[in-house]
């Protein structure tokens, strides 16, 4: 089981993204942009990590969008074969038009706006950790294969345009009516507050993270990497041992293969 | 240009008219020893590396003569660009630390973005992976005078260090702030960054053995030369006056941390050439004094010449001589290697990682060949522009500046009991020195790179976790307190060291090395000059007398630093501010401990006793609104045992939580731990000594309160007993509010919500 993690000039997360992709015991390579994009399609799977790829320059993950790589990603995608974009590979995935139905750019994530009391208290790049809401079916998405619907993880994000927003409401009513959405920012008891702290970033229904209508492209801002090990975790409460709830995201996807070609 | 023949006024004045920094008899003595008058590129050139900045000239003196460099885990003292500890048989971590005042103050998210820009390549040019920085940040009253200006130039830093560092991909783990009207018109900016490198990896900034004989290839990588920060550490050497702001504004760099990203990456394959080749190159990146530094202080190094020649460098304009070898443009490295490899080293920066492509004009390419004799040539045009004795351009110059005390009438004040203690903890939670650091830190990625065990707001120090399977961290910390400085520059100097190393040891991590970035102002002034003295003395007898654990006598090495004078403005120089950082090893991650409290029913415990110390207090400045005398010092033996307790205790895992005593005293440090958490505390300091209570509580007296667990008080105080301490006994951890009781009268009762929203909002309101 092979794992491409995709690396755009300005990616900095593949290396603990690989790692946590090699402790699940699957396989797995940076993948340089200027790799010849045929060799993408011997890959079981696909992690597109966190950064700025190409200086966020125009608007976080467009000029990514348009490599050849992101091509042969979304033929990929139609084999079914499985997409988790992490941060800005959300941003990458939204850009490209893969998310949120594969038919063109019908999302946006705008800069982070936080509200409380009807107020904006801050703007823009936010590192925190933050609980997580799994809200779909169980086997709906490929990056939360092996999680039940109303799971709560808690996962760090750190971004300044994790404000997902849609022109047309439609679009967000598709995405529910669907299934599509996958994470919401949640308290630690799992209600969805629109309110900053809870919405961390001001997303339209709390949203953290979707899938695509097949549910085999995942695009998350949240970065699961980095709560792969319990000692990653904050020690606000005793510790923990073991590995972090990171590692269900990677954990999933490797099922997801597994499951695909019995 | 001439020199040779001129009068001293007409030589003054054409040097100034030039641009040139140097005094007449710098020039002369250059004139003298070339036999000749020098080129107006030679001038610059000299100009640069003699100036301050990059000589050292006025405190090298001072630094050799106190600062202890050596000890048994230094693997590089403070020689090159930064200094070496092992942590294990395999693994080092490589640090250093700089300041970016003046270009701060001036261009705040330029200057601090270019300051991290340059500490990380000072550290991945060792070979090293770049795993952290941390931020000392000073600003001025963002209540005072100046308040508009401190609060554009605070976002300003806030944000260009955001920008830089998350793009990058590296953590910030830890950091300070102050604000004192003293930093109205020069912002202290200083960064320092930790790498990681095996022993035998390890990649010098010199001239390697024989690179002169075999003719090594000398290779310019990066971004194109352009005229950017020419004159950027003249320019850091001198006073900063308002009415020069808009010439100055061209010293200033710009910052490109998506090119670094991408660098970076393909440093890391010139690494692994040259450890699958077996050879050894040279390799330095290009800060202050730009090319002409980085590429003679290596040939210098390695005891031989090198030839340059300007037409060879890809560069983004036509350019003057003088521009091409000093100017400060970023993102740029020098290597110095084998012939047969430059190709191949080509290709990895040109081809594999596409460089043209990446960034407009930025590339690999040769630009010059080493030579055994010792002279520092450079060609432009197919002339000479430069041939000078390589060794007698980075010699620089020494200055023994004079040195006289400054005389403050400091007297104690002699303040009434407040009635209501709540209040004036309120007021001191809100402080912006003492508020919570959520409002700027979540702007930094502490996260990035996963490796992150204590990020900033958990404790008194970060810890990060940078090699898979193992289970060792590294813990960072800095500090320094101008308000003590200005009472004691020596006390100034000596409390930062200890409490950079309390800060670490509160987490459980033994502190392995220093670092040191002076903040002065100009040298030239006995005044100022003195109190770098002091200070450099206060920190060198703490770090010598808190000693290496486990290596009793021996210090705690200092193996980086930098000296940033001229700090000042017409309006006066900044208080003393020597900056510590202090790295500590933790053997086992899983050991480490937080500040806020875990566990009702555990106990708490009060290490270090109260002295009437409270000069340069929270407690004097904030509620009285004076300074004081009586500044906290440091007593070696017993700051010494007090850090070794917490550290054995952590060890032993009978600690659940440690949190050092500073800003504020033992009741804002008590406060913190509960504010953090979801739980009270309910104290009494009937048993910590005789002191009117709000000296007590406010006191600035070294310390920790620590949670020790329920029923290992017996060990604890064991632990304690064996170093001569005798820990007092506070009370325990609650379910409640934080309650402070002595001799069964009630001193301070909070709300933790209360309290929680007072410490909440004071930076946030001081920065908006």
């Amino acid at each position: 089981m092979r794992i491409a993690v995709v690396q755009f000039p300005g990616t900095n997360c593949e290396h603990e993204t690989l790692v946590a992709v090699k402790e699940c015991g699957m396989d797995g390579e940076i993948f340089r942009w200027n790799r010849p994009e045929q060799e993408l399609c011997e890959f079981d799977g696909y992690v597109i990590p966190g950064g700025f790829s190409y200086q966020d320059r125009v608007r976080a993950g467009v000029i990514a969008s348009k490599e050849p790589v992101m091509a042969t990603l979304r033929e990929e995608a139609e084999r079914g074969k499985p997409i988790v974009g992490i941060c800005n590979g959300f941003q990458v995935l939204v850009e490209s038009g893969i998310l949120p139905f594969g038919d063109g750019v019908r999302l946006a994530l705008a800069q982070n706006v936080m509200i409380r009391g009807g107020e904006i208290v801050r703007r823009g790049y936010y590192c925190a950790w933050t609980m997580l809401r799994h809200d779909a079916e169980e086997k709906r998405c490929s990056g939360s294969y092996i999680l039940r619907r109303g799971d709560i993880l808690s996962i760090p994000i750190a971004h300044a345009e994790g404000n997902l927003v849609a022109s047309d409401r439609k679009v967000i009513e598709r995405l529910i009516d669907d299934g599509q959405i996958v994470f919401r920012y949640c308290s630690e008891r799992g209600e969805i507050i629109n309110e900053f702290p809870v919405n961390v970033n001001g997303s339209t229904e709390n949203i953290a993270g979707i899938c695509n209508p097949e549910g085999n492209v995942l695009g998350m801002m949240p970065h699961p990497e980095r709560a792969f090990f319990a000692w990653q975790l904050p020690r606000k409460h005793p510790r923990v041992q073991g590995y972090g709830p990171g590692r269900l995201i990677f954990e999933s996807m490797k099922r997801y293969i597994e499951e695909r070609r019995s | 240009m001439k020199v040779i023949g001129l009068a001293d006024s007409e030589l003054e004045s054409s040097l100034r008219k030039a641009g040139i920094g140097m005094s007449v008899s710098e020039a002369r003595s250059i004139a003298s020893i070339l036999g000749r008058d020098p080129t107006l590129a030679e001038l610059f050139c000299y100009d640069a590396m003699w100036s301050e900045h990059c000589s050292y000239k006025s405190s090298r003196a001072v630094l050799r003569e106190f600062l202890p460099t050596e000890g048994p885990n230094v693997v590089l003292g403070p020689v090159e660009d930064s200094g070496i500890v092992s942590i294990d048989d395999e693994w080092c971590v490589v640090i250093s630390h700089e300041s970016h005042n003046h270009p701060s103050q001036i261009l705040p998210n330029e200057g601090a973005a270019t300051g991290i820009g340059g500490i990380v390549r000072d550290v991945n040019c060792m070979g090293a992976r770049v795993v952290a920085t941390a931020d000392p940040l000073r600003f001025g009253d963002p209540y005072g005078r100046e308040s508009s200006r401190v609060r554009w130039v605070a976002e300003g830093v806030v944000d260009g260090i955001w920008q830089y560092g998350n793009a990058l991909g590296v953590p910030v783990i830890a950091g300070d702030v102050v604000f004192s009207r003293c930093f109205d018109y020069n912002c202290l900016v200083n960064v320092v960054a930790i790498g990681v490198v095996r022993r035998d990896e390890i990649i010098r900034s010199r001239a390697p053995p024989g690179s002169g004989e075999k003719g090594y290839d000398v290779i310019l990588v990066g971004k194109p030369t352009d005229s950017s920060g020419f004159g950027g550490v003249v320019f850091a050497s001198d006073t900063l006056r308002e009415e020069e702001e808009e010439t100055n504004r061209g010293a200033v760099q710009i910052p490109d941390p998506f090119l670094k990203n991408v660098l970076f990456k393909a440093n890391e394959d010139l690494f692994r050439l040259v450890r699958e080749e077996g050879v050894e190159i040279g390799f330095k990146d290009l800060g202050g004094g730009g090319l002409t530094c980085a590429s003679s202080e290596m040939g210098a190094a390695g005891g031989y010449g090198m030839e340059i020649d300007l037409d060879r460098l890809h560069v983004a304009g036509e350019f003057p001589p003088e521009v091409l070898c000093i100017a400060e443009t970023q993102e740029r490295f020098l290597i110095i290697a084998p012939r047969e490899l430059s190709e191949r080293i080509l290709r990895i920066y040109n081809v594999d990682w596409d460089l043209p492509n990446v960034y407009e004009g930025a590339r690999a390419s040769v630009i010059g060949r080493m030579t055994t004799h010792d002279r520092y040539i450079v060609r432009h045009r197919g002339e000479e522009v430069v041939n000078v004795p390589i060794k007698h351009l980075t010699g620089g110059i020494r200055y023994e500046r004079a040195w006289r005390p400054r005389i403050r009438n400091l007297l104690e004040p002699d303040v009434k009991m407040p009635e209501d203690l709540n209040s004036v903890m309120l007021d001191l939670l809100s402080s912006p020195n003492i508020a919570s650091r959520e409002h700027i830190y979540r702007y930094y990625d502490t996260e990035v790179q996963g490796n992150t065990v204590i990020r900033p707001g958990e404790a008194d120090a970060g810890l990060i976790a940078p090699i898979r399977g193992k289970d060792f961290g590294i813990a960072l910390s800095v500090d320094s307190n101008p308000f003590y400085g200005r009472i004691s520059p020596y006390w100034g100097g000596a409390t930062a060291v200890a409490e950079a190393m309390r800060n670490v040891a509160a987490i459980g991590a033994t502190p392995s090395t220093l670092t040191d970035c002076l903040n002065f102002g100009n040298p030239e002034k006995p005044e100022a000059f003195w109190e770098f003295r002091e200070s450099v003395r206060g920190l060198a007898d703490a770090a010598r007398n808190l000693w290496l654990k486990g290596y009793p006598g021996q210090p705690v090495p200092i193996v980086s630093g930098n000296v940033s004078f001229y700090n000042e403005s017409p309006e006066g120089a900044v208080d003393p501010s020597p900056v510590i950082a202090c790295v500590g090893v933790m053997k086992d991650i899983n050991k480490a401990i937080t500040m806020p409290l875990k566990e009702c029913g555990d106990v708490l415990y009060l290490l270090g006793p109260r002295f009437d110390e409270l000069g340069g207090s929270e407690y004097y400045r904030v509620i009285w609104g004076v300074t004081g005398a009586n500044v906290p010092v440091v007593r070696f033996p017993l700051e010494r045992s007090m850090i070794y307790t917490v550290i054995d205790a952590v060890d032993r895992e009978i600690l659940r939580a440690a949190h050092d005593i500073s800003n504020g005293g033992m009741a804002v440090t008590a406060a913190e731990m509960c504010m953090l958490s979801d739980h009270g505390i309910s104290i009494d300091i009937s048993g910590v000594g005789d002191m009117r209570s709000d000296r007590l509580l406010f006191s600035e007296s070294s310390g920790f309160i620590v949670e020790v667990v329920d029923g290992a008080e017996q060990e604890f105080v064991s632990i304690a007993s064996s170093y001569n301490l005798n820990p007092v006994r506070l009370g325990r951890v609650s379910t409640g509010s934080i309650e402070i009781v002595r001799d069964g009268k009630v001193l301070v009762r909070l709300d933790p919500e209360d309290a929680r929203d007072a410490w909440s909002s004071g930076l946030r309101e001081a920065m908006r």
